[in-house]
């Protein structure tokens, strides 16, 4: 049954349309012409337009590389990280839970920290005369680890990322988990499924969706992460903690280049689309042949 | 009914306590948050809030200190009348210039301030701030180690051997006064415990060697005392000199041998407060608005007693110390500017200066009028004979990008520095950037 007619859709459309149109249709056309003009904070509201030479400059700049490197690395390592991790914790957790449910709380507060302010803290936290863990290292070891050091930044940051984000991972995993219906898990014990096989063939498949969307959705914040790790190590030595979140913000504000800045913006923004295009695809080419 | 009688009470209860500043004000100052600057600054407008005209009183509002800049510098360029006063700095001057109008501090100030003070707070010959902070350089050091190090034959063999070893020639321990950029390294190499297993302290200095711009005007000074410069008289860039490459090596020799922890390449001026402050390190070249902090008993336990300031160690072209001033200035598109402006006239008096000196602040005083707080503040009597001797600015130091050039040079010289690239490679790239900056 049809309960509005074609021309009373669009009516009912319309005001998101207008919306959708002025707060992203409006700044993406601004955006795009920032990108191929010549512009600064003085020029803003009369951008020259010069062509494409902000994309070459992004694309033939090695900074712009070196942070893409930095990002996609950052973020496949600690998504990776934080899944595994959570789902350890979901599973290994899930009884004690059942019983107190109360522990979560404690369990979710790296989540209630902004990321600048976990960024603050740890500059403080990994400081060699300041910081407890330095100080703890020394007294018992007579030498400590520089954690932020050129060496070990990658790897300090990756492990402050995850501590702050596993709980996340794990609280979608813990719900997923524990909406597996016990009949299912009874059934399979019935038919003489062990531990192992219960956990691999029968409850890592029903929460597969969730693992995925986890995943992804913790990628795409470590490959945007931009917060801590400005406030824990700026840009890093040599631009080496460089994120491409850093990179845009640091030619936009720091060299005033904002039409350099939106053009790598827009390649990252197209890069992105790509991305999704290509796990479409993979997921319809799985879904027709199953 | 009750309950939205009970939110309106409440809700005028706090306008009427909790905010009356801000009812009353009609002048507001961004002023440069989080430092001695901001608790000077808050002291003074208490004062002149005191007697000034209902329709003048002061109201302050700080951003974070991250990013002042930029968030300043997008709030300017997009028209904001939020305040009226701003801070400014002397190497932002011509980035914020089209954004402020020029003021007239009155014939006083150059007796409070002294000429060339009042230029740092200059561009294109015109007025544009009152220079409330001076900012440059002290080198802090310990006079118990180097007394100790002086008064020992043994320390001195000791010394003058590590100084072959890792500088190429046998040297002698001076007075911190006397040193040379050399001098101080190899004090810094003595005193590192992992070179020297009788030193009482961990590390010999510590250098601010993050990827920041306020860290590069830190390095600076040590290239300038060999001459360097960032353009020549025909607006070369000159950033590839004996100077620069002096300096750059003279820091990787004193980070790869541990001289300095080696969390170094993430430290700015607070981690380098708290690693002098724990008494683990024997020399700091650090901003003089630390020199409050350090030489205080009760902020600093551990060391203030035995703290020493002294000007940035000498090169072949004698002493330089890096300096810049930090003032307030008039938003073109103020709200109130005839309010700003008598407020400003009166930071620029006497009473004012001596007033935000007392409370924490920084002015450069003329020699007569700092006379008058010399022994509450006797490091700003430092502040001005460095200043007048030693202070210098690069040529292009306050030009429109000189903040993007701090930027540039940050990034490539901590690449050097963490053995990413080459010192020819970090000199390069940085010349090649410094040429569209300083000469699009």
């Amino acid at each position: 049954m049809q309960l509005v007619n074609r021309g009373e859709g669009r009516l009912f459309l319309s005001p998101l349309v207008i919306f959708l149109l002025l707060f992203l249709g409006f700044p993406a056309i601004v955006n795009l012409v920032y990108s191929i003009s010549t512009v600064t904070f003085e020029t803003l509201r009369a951008p020259e337009l010069s062509g494409y030479g902000n994309y070459l400059d992004v694309l033939s700049d090695r900074y712009f590389w070196q942070a893409s490197w930095f990002s996609l690395r950052f973020g496949i390592i600690t998504a990776l990280a934080e899944c595994l991790i959570g789902l350890f914790l979901a599973i290994f957790l899930n009884p004690l839970l059942g019983k107190r449910p109360y522990l979560m709380a404690p369990l979710m507060l790296p989540l209630m920290v902004a990321p600048a302010m976990v960024g603050l803290m740890y500059r403080l936290v990994l400081h060699e005369f300041a910081g407890p863990v330095p100080y703890y290292l020394w007294m018992w070891f007579g030498d400590s680890p520089a954690f932020l050091d050129a060496d070990n930044a990658f790897r300090t940051l990756v492990v402050i990322e995850t501590l702050q984000w596993t709980p996340f991972a794990f609280l979608l995993f813990h719900t997923a988990y524990s909406a597996i219906p016990s009949d299912v898990r009874e059934a399979a014990a019935l038919d003489g499924a062990g531990g192992w096989t219960l956990l691999t063939k029968i409850e890592l498949p029903l929460i597969k969706p969730t693992l995925i969307i986890a995943f992804f959705i913790r990628f795409i914040d470590g490959f945007r992460v931009f917060d801590n790790i400005y406030a824990l190590t700026g840009a890093g030595a040599g631009g080496s903690t460089t994120s491409l979140s850093i990179y845009i913000y640091q030619a936009f504000f720091k060299q005033g280049a904002i039409g350099k800045a939106v053009a790598a913006s827009v390649v990252l923004f197209i890069a992105s689309l790509v991305v999704l295009y290509a796990l479409t695809a993979l997921g319809s080419r799985r879904k027709e042949k199953t | 009914m009750i309950k939205k009688t009970t939110i309106m009470a409440l809700a005028g209860l706090l306008a009427g306590t909790a905010m009356p500043g801000i009812a009353n004000a009609t002048v507001t100052v961004l002023g440069w948050p989080g430092g001695s600057e901001e608790a000077a600054l808050r002291a003074a407008t208490d004062v002149y809030n005191e007697t000034a005209r209902e329709d003048d009183k002061v109201e302050l509002i700080f951003f974070s200190r991250d990013g002042f800049f930029d968030k300043l510098q997008a709030d300017l360029a997009a028209g904001s009348d939020a305040f009226d006063i701003n801070l400014i700095a002397a190497y932002s001057i011509g980035r914020y210039a089209p954004y402020m109008e020029p003021i007239d501090l009155g014939d006083d100030a150059e007796t409070v301030f002294g000429k060339a003070v009042l230029e740092t707070m200059q561009y294109e010959g015109r007025q544009y701030g009152v220079p409330t902070d001076l900012s440059l350089h002290f080198m802090y050091y310990r006079t118990d180690l180097l007394d100790a190090l002086l008064g020992d034959a043994d320390a001195r063999a000791e010394y003058s051997k590590i100084a072959e070893e890792y500088l190429g020639k046998p040297m002698e321990p001076k007075p911190a006064d006397e040193w040379t950029w050399d001098d101080w390294a190899a004090t810094a190499l003595y005193f590192t415990k992992s070179i020297n297993r009788a030193s009482p302290v961990r590390y010999g200095t510590v250098l601010q060697m993050k990827n920041l711009l306020f860290n590069m005007m830190v390095f600076q000074s040590l290239p300038r005392s060999y001459g360097a410069d960032w353009r020549d008289a025909e607006g070369n860039i000159t950033i590839d000199s004996e100077g620069y490459r002096k300096g750059l090596e003279l820091y990787k020799t004193l980070y790869d041998a541990g001289a300095t922890p080696k969390d170094s390449l993430s430290y700015e001026y607070a981690e380098t407060n708290a690693a002098f402050a724990a008494g683990q390190v024997a020399t700091a070249l650090q901003w003089n608005a630390a020199a409050g902090e350090l030489t205080d008993p009760e902020k600093t336990p551990a060391v203030a007693e035995v703290t020493g300031v002294v000007a940035p160690p000498a090169g072949p072209n004698g002493r330089a110390d890096h300096i810049h001033g930090l003032g307030l200035g008039l938003n073109k598109n103020a709200k109130n500017k005839e309010g700003a402006l008598r407020f400003l006239q009166w930071l620029a008096t006497e009473d004012a200066a001596l007033l935000y000196a007392e409370n924490g602040g920084s002015p450069a005083l003329m020699p007569d009028v700092v006379a008058k707080i010399a022994d509450d503040r006797p490091d700003l009597v430092d502040l001005g004979n460095f200043a007048s001797q030693y202070g210098y600015v690069m040529d292009g130091g306050t030009s429109a990008n000189a903040l993007s050039i701090y930027e540039v040079q940050a990034r490539e010289f901590t690449g050097y520095w963490s053995g990413q690239q080459s010192l020819d490679e970090a000199l390069a790239n940085t010349e090649a950037e410094m040429r569209d900056l300083l000469n699009p």
